[in-house]
């Protein structure tokens, strides 16, 4: 059976030990976030979502949504889960007191999320979506619909969808149809069809407020003529109850590969009533607000998969006996050894251990800098932050969700046969964890965006926010020997990058295929370097406390060396490939295809 | 006849503009004016002139000490000054009368021979020698000059029937050698060449864009960048020049154009033109025109006027798709567009490229002419026939047709071929006859372009290349954006020490780009910096150093040859050359502390040495090292190769061109005298005073600091400066080499690239354009 415990100790090693807790708890708003609230929040984080949503992620992938007469029906267990989630704040936590929330750094919050997506991915799909729409609602709506709507979403009371892909245009929303006529009173008319609409219809809440976007009569064509608005599926009345249905009706429920206890649907909207959030034109900068913080929840996705998988894994491994170890029977009473024996399977078990736990870190970085982007009181440091999660977005994004799928698929390649079929869970992982892949732009998207846009902003400014303190890094440990092995294999892949990143910006400069089909290895060598940095860190402190508990720390010094010595060596293909350009797929002749 | 000595009759911005243009040659001029009534100063106008032309910016002398070649006086009393002069000219307000009536004082006074011009735009020659003796008439032309007159380069030149040709020949040469003018004969037509095809465009560009709704900023993103045409476009150009010489223009052009001229159709003022002036619109000298600053609220905001409506709104960036088109696929893209932008740049071509085709050989003889005066009057990029070229004249009849206007004979010869072709290496126009003639270069002008049309180069890179100009003597061009210095050029400066050593006799630094090179490439640099590759960034810096260092010590002499700006590492490649040739509209400096660096690539160790050595300012290394600072610390640029003397860019016989297009004939004739018996200079040793003379620039800078001038980041570049220039942690006794200089160069600089407030710097200077003061 798959199972799973919240990684407590892991989560306090990198808010504690790794990150700058001090500087978190710093920033203003911040001041009660204390070691002990952290842990306590983590904890009855973990409880409710093993107790709770861990035991509905099975059976609501097998019963799925139910679609009837436009009404969407979530799989048994899920209402009173949502009700009891939102109940205990656990839908609040990062939101403004002012409307309701809890004001927690996101950091905290991407952990609690985290273990959401370990113990039911689908689950958490509703919520998320809340979330994403409150972000670009606080971020661009006017006071007045902030009011009206915010502090119902916080609750969970009402829910939130994103309405932005047509049948014709997914990636490309400059091609959107959905149109929104202007009314007297200053409010939109929308009529128009989206689809894959996650959470766009379902039985949670009493009402879901879609975000939509479309286009106005004149507007200009393509991408600059799209606007971002406001449409409850239920018309709120001016003191805040609900009137009359608002022209929103879903037309059909998708049947997926995953995910099956999240509703997707196609979402019609008939002269629904609507609101403009932000300005004219802009809706898709808006969008672009909520969908950085949402690329970053989509890579924790990959995180939570890929350490519910782990946890599968290693409890198989070490029940399961089947063989003899190479070397001569460990377990000579028993008719077989362990699978943990077998080096096969402790390269696949490290290298999932060796991506989440690195993954983590990563998440963990990014999160705490989007927190110091947004409250840090100096606006120097506050750049430089917005900077540096501009730039780690596509590569948390991209990384953590390829990851994440791989880390599923040897989980069930570590259970074998068991893994194939449905009992133990395990395949569900590969399912859910494949979205995450596409949906929020596609992961060559990310890669597009990491090269195109983030490498040259600035002739190169957001790079420097992790190149220099990597360098730094590296050279304030050039005479620290007990770091040797991890020092020189590290400088190596940085040097790599350093000069991937150089060859790509010019070499992009004269022709930009070069870039695109470097993109995704380029994103990938970016984050194994990233990782091995965070790897060296974790490592170094791993050393130092080794004394205190030496399992964990000992285990923290040893998923390093694998890292180093079993991972962060593709870095040196990675870069062969990119050298190497676009001509082998460039000149290949369309027809032969 | 030689030009020793000139006059210049009327002390208004242009006569006196012209004057000390005329000051700039080194040729002593006179500067006359009417007394002014009532006043105790019966000079007080042409003295007046003088002093604010001394203020003014940018400033019509190259050098201040110019001033003193400027006699001033009134032409009441003071005509006697104009016996002796050879070229007398009158610039003074555009009435007949009061023009002739002055003629005939000159007349009376000048020495025979002597040549008298008139800087009229709007009067016939005829008209002017009309009832004038025949010696008059014979002595007598138009020169016409172009506001400003030091920096614009055409002068326009008509002559009349009765004068005889030595007159003109003479000014020309002397316009050209000595004022460094592109002289282009015009037949005696009003507005000549220039302002005929120029007023023309501008109005019909204004009336079109009212027409078809363009916006201000859409009409001149589309009439500047696509068209080679200044960014100013067409309404930008209105505001600087100013909008209330509109009607004064059209009126003259009415009055003196042949009827039938499709510029009359053309010359109708809007009313919204009209309004503007009254209102005292008048452009950028007013309170704004088609664009202005709004500065309420503390802030400046640019705005631009409704052509419609008249109301200001915050200007915006054109964004047409025409615009994109034209980015891809130039000119044709643009003119094949069927959005306003592209029906717009249309209508306006095909009107003013068409009245110009008709116009030859009416105003002047070929269409070279023609071309040159709009590449040198209004800074076209491309001349009218060259604007044909690119379209296809063939396209560009079937354009005619279909705006129905008709086709001009000229372009029916054409059709079927170009206006320019190249030759087996020769660049030739089309005649009016319709034959291929070779466009011929003055004597002693040689062009880098036209050896670029007739051979290979002798190696070649993507940001430089090597050419052999002739008689032993190779030339290195830059060919990188804005000509900045990069890996590429470096590399391609070693390969031509090489190659000059194994068979030619020197070298010389040229291009034609409108700046010598603005500077290392700090984009890469930037983006180097910003992905920390500290071990390449100092690389970079080394081979600057060696390939300089290879230039300084190369077996041959080199010589610099630059035109326009010349800054940091451009500078610094001239400050390593055994001579200088270098046009007078060369602005230098060592400017890398506005982006929070220090020269890198020797400059520093130049200027060290040529301040030490410099027997003029005894006192040992102490005020030497003082002038480096103060130069280079608040990045002084010289405003002319004349004033790029004083502070030692250059060295007291570096040679001026006046010209640009003789500069690298001159250079080149430089360069090959050094080559008899050439001998490499000896390797610097120079000793510094060490940390007393640092302590000594520390006061100054604490001094700036606290007199507000100076910002946070100001001190630390300017007392790492202060450090390198000191000699670091030397003193009085220790001899210091050349690798020692390079090496404090080096670290300065690396100190300093690593500093997040000078990224900043660079960031901003990339992104703006203007230094960051933080």
């Amino acid at each position: 059976m798959a199972n799973y415990t919240t990684p407590l100790r892991d989560m306090r090693f990198v808010y504690n030990e790794l990150l700058d807790a001090e500087a978190i708890r710093a920033l203003p708003g911040c001041e009660e976030v204390t070691p002990d609230l952290v842990d306590a929040i983590l904890e009855e984080a973990g409880r409710f979502c093993e107790e709770r949503l861990f035991p509905l992620n099975r059976s609501g992938d097998e019963e799925g949504c139910h679609f009837e007469d436009g009404r969407v029906t979530t799989p048994a267990g899920l209402k009173e889960a949502y009700r009891d989630f939102n109940e205990m704040g656990w839908g609040a936590l990062a939101a403004d007191p002012e409307y309701g929330g809890q004001g927690l750094p996101n950091v905290i919050s991407m952990m609690v999320e985290e273990i959401m997506c370990s113990t039911n991915f689908a689950f958490g799909l509703y919520p998320g979506l809340t979330h994403g729409a409150y972000n670009a609602l606080v971020a661009r709506a006017s006071e007045e619909l902030k009011q009206a709507y915010l502090p119902n979403m916080v609750s969970g009371q009402w829910s939130g969808s994103m309405c932005l892909t047509e049948p014709q245009c997914g990636t490309d929303l400059g091609l959107i149809r959905t149109r929104a006529e202007p009314q007297a009173d200053g409010s939109y008319r929308l009529t128009g069809s989206k689809m894959f609409i996650t959470a766009g219809e379902h039985d949670l809440s009493e009402n879901i407020i879609h975000l939509v976007l479309a286009r106005t009569p004149d507007a200009p064509k393509g991408i600059k003529g799209i606007s971002l608005f406001l449409v409850p599926k239920i018309a709120v009345n001016d003191d805040g109850s609900l009137g009359e249905p608002n022209g929103v009706s879903c037309g059909s429920i998708e049947h997926k590969m995953g995910i099956n206890a999240s509703a997707t649907c196609v979402i019609n909207f008939d002269q629904a009533r609507g609101f403009l959030v932000g300005r004219l034109n802009k809706g898709m900068e808006a969008m672009f607000i909520m969908m950085n913080t949402e690329r970053l929840a989509v890579g924790i996705q990959g995180l939570g998969i890929g350490e519910a998988s782990y946890q599968g894994a290693v409890a198989y491994a070490r029940e399961r006996l089947q063989g003899r170890a190479l070397g001569g029977a460990k377990s000579p009473d028993k008719p077989a050894d362990s699978l943990l024996v077998h080096p096969d399977v402790r390269r696949m078990l490290l290298t999932q251990r060796a991506y989440v736990e690195g993954n983590r870190a990563l998440a963990a970085w990014v999160a705490s800098e989007l927190d110091h982007s947004k409250r840090n009181p100096d606006p120097r440091r506050r750049q430089e932050a917005e900077d540096f999660v501009a730039l780690m977005t596509p590569i948390v994004k991209a990384f953590m969700t390829d990851t994440g799928s791989e880390v599923a698929n040897l989980g069930v390649q570590v259970f074998g046969g068991h893994g194939y079929i449905r009992e133990h869970g395990m395949e569900q992982y590969i399912r859910d964890a494949r979205i995450a892949q596409i949906y929020e732009g596609t992961n060559g998207i990310q890669a597009m965006d990491l090269v195109g846009r983030k490498m040259p902003a600035h002739m190169g400014r957001y790079l420097r926010r992790f190149f220099h303190p990597v360098r730094d890094y590296l050279e304030s440990k050039e005479n620290d020997f007990t770091l040797h092995a991890f020092l020189l294999p590290l400088a190596k892949a940085f040097g790599r990058l350093q000069k991937a990143t150089a060859h790509l910006a010019q070499r992009g400069l004269k022709n930009p295929d070069e870039m695109g089909a470097s993109a995704t290895d380029y994103l990938r060598l970016f984050a194994l370097v990233a990782l091995g940095y965070l790897w060296m860190r974790m490592a170094d402190i791993g050393q130092q406390k080794r004394e205190q508990d030496p399992i964990f720390y000992q285990a923290k010094v040893d998923t390093a060396r694998f890292y180093f010595e079993k991972i962060l060596p593709q870095s040196s293909a990675l870069f062969a490939s990119i050298m190497a350009g676009s001509r082998s797929m460039m000149k290949f002749n369309d027809e032969a295809f | 006849m030689e030009i020793r000595k000139v006059a210049v009759i009327g002390a208004g911005v242009m006569g006196a503009g012209i004057a000390a243009h005329v000051s700039n040659a080194g040729i002593p001029v006179v500067l006359l004016d009417i007394v002014p009534e009532a006043a105790g100063n019966r000079n007080a106008i042409a003295e007046g002139a003088v002093q604010k032309m001394l203020k003014a910016q940018p400033a019509p002398f190259m050098h201040k000490r110019n001033a003193r070649l400027v006699t001033t006086g009134n032409i009441e009393d003071n005509l006697d000054l104009l016996a002796d002069c050879d070229w007398i000219i009158e610039a003074v307000i555009e009435k007949l009368d009061i023009k002739q009536a002055l003629y005939e004082k000159i007349d009376a006074v000048r020495k025979p021979g002597s040549v008298v011009s008139s800087n009229t735009s709007t009067i016939p020659l005829r008209d002017l020698v009309d009832g004038m003796p025949q010696a008059f008439a014979a002595d007598f032309i138009i020169t016409h000059f172009f506001n400003p007159p030091r920096y614009m380069r055409l002068l326009e030149v008509t002559t009349g029937d009765r004068t005889r040709p030595e007159a003109a020949s003479v000014i020309a040469d002397f316009c050209d050698r000595s004022l460094g003018k592109g002289v282009v004969h015009c037949k005696d037509t009003p507005g000549f060449i220039a302002n005929r095809i120029g007023i023309f465009w501008i109005q019909v560009a204004i009336l079109e864009a009212m027409q078809l709704g363009l916006s201000v900023e859409e009409a001149d993103a589309v009439m500047g960048k696509p068209l080679g045409i200044p960014k100013t476009g067409v309404f930008g150009l209105s505001d600087l020049v100013g909008i209330d010489l509109m009607p004064h223009l059209m009126e003259s052009m009415q009055r003196t154009l042949p009827k039938e001229d499709p510029f009359l159709e053309k010359s109708t003022i809007p009313e919204l033109v009209s309004r503007m002036i009254a209102e005292g619109y008048t452009g950028r000298k007013g309170k704004g025109g088609f664009y202005r600053i709004n500065r309420t609220e503390g802030r400046k905001v640019k705005e631009s006027i409704d052509l419609v409506t008249g109301e200001y709104s915050p200007s915006g960036k054109a964004s047409l798709e025409s615009l994109d088109a034209s980015r891809l696929g130039g000119l044709p893209a643009l003119v094949m567009h069927p959005d306003r932008g592209g029906q717009y740049a249309r209508r306006v071509l095909a009107q003013v490229l068409g009245y110009a085709a008709s116009l030859v050989p009416e105003i002047a003889d070929d269409i070279v002419a023609v071309d040159q005066a709009m590449k040198l009057g209004y800074a076209w990029k491309f001349g009218p026939f060259e604007l044909i070229d690119k379209l296809g004249a063939e396209n560009f009849v079937q354009l005619l047709e279909e705006q129905g206007i008709k086709v001009p004979g000229l372009l029916e010869k054409a059709a079927g071929q170009s206006f320019y072709r190249t030759q087996e290496g020769r660049l030739q126009y089309l005649d009016i006859q319709g034959r291929y003639q070779d466009v011929l270069r003055p004597e002693g002008v040689l062009l880098l372009s036209d050896i670029k049309r007739s051979t290979e180069p002798l190696a070649q890179n993507g940001s430089a290349a090597l050419w052999d100009i002739g008689d032993g003597v190779v030339c290195l061009e830059y060919t990188s954006k804005m000509n900045a210095m990069d890996p590429d050029i470096l590399a391609l400066m070693r390969e031509a020490v090489d190659i000059v050593k194994r068979g030619y006799k020197a070298l010389v630094l040229h291009n034609e780009g409108e700046n010598y090179s603005v500077g290392a490439n700090l984009g890469l640099l930037l983006f180097a910096a910003n992905i920390g590759t500290w071990d390449q960034i100092e690389e970079m810096v080394e081979a600057g150093q060696e390939s300089y260092r290879a230039l300084k010590y190369a077996p041959f002499p080199v010589v610099g040859a630059p035109s326009g700006m010349a800054l940091g590492g451009g500078c610094e490649t001239l400050l390593h050359c055994d001579a200088i040739q270098a046009h007078a509209e060369t602005y230098i400096g060592l400017v890398e502390v506005g982006v929070g660096l220090v020269p890198g690539w020797g400059g520093c160790k130049e200027m060290l040495q040529r301040w030490i050595s410099n027997k003029r300012r005894p006192g040992g290394p102490m005020p030497a090292v003082i002038k480096c600072f103060e130069t280079i610390s608040t990045a002084t640029v010289a405003k002319s190769a004349a004033e790029a003397k004083d502070s030692l860019f250059f060295r007291a016989d570096d040679g001026i061109s006046m010209n640009r297009d003789r500069l690298l004939a001159d250079a080149k004739a430089r360069a090959l005298a050094l080559a008899e018996d050439y001998q490499p200079p000896e390797p610097i040793e120079i000793s510094l005073p060490g940390p007393t003379a640092k302590a000594a620039m520390k006061m100054a800078v604490d001094g700036v600091r606290l007199a507000g001038k100076a910002t946070r980041h100001d001190v630390v570049v300017s007392m790492r400066l202060a450090e390198l220039l000191s000699g670091g942690d030397t003193d009085i006794t220790e001899m210091l080499s050349e690798e020692d200089l390079l090496r404090l160069e080096r670290e300065a600089f690396m100190d300093l690239v690593r500093n997040p407030d000078t990224l900043d710097r660079m960031e901003h200077m990339l992104e703006t354009g203007k230094p960051l003061r933080n």
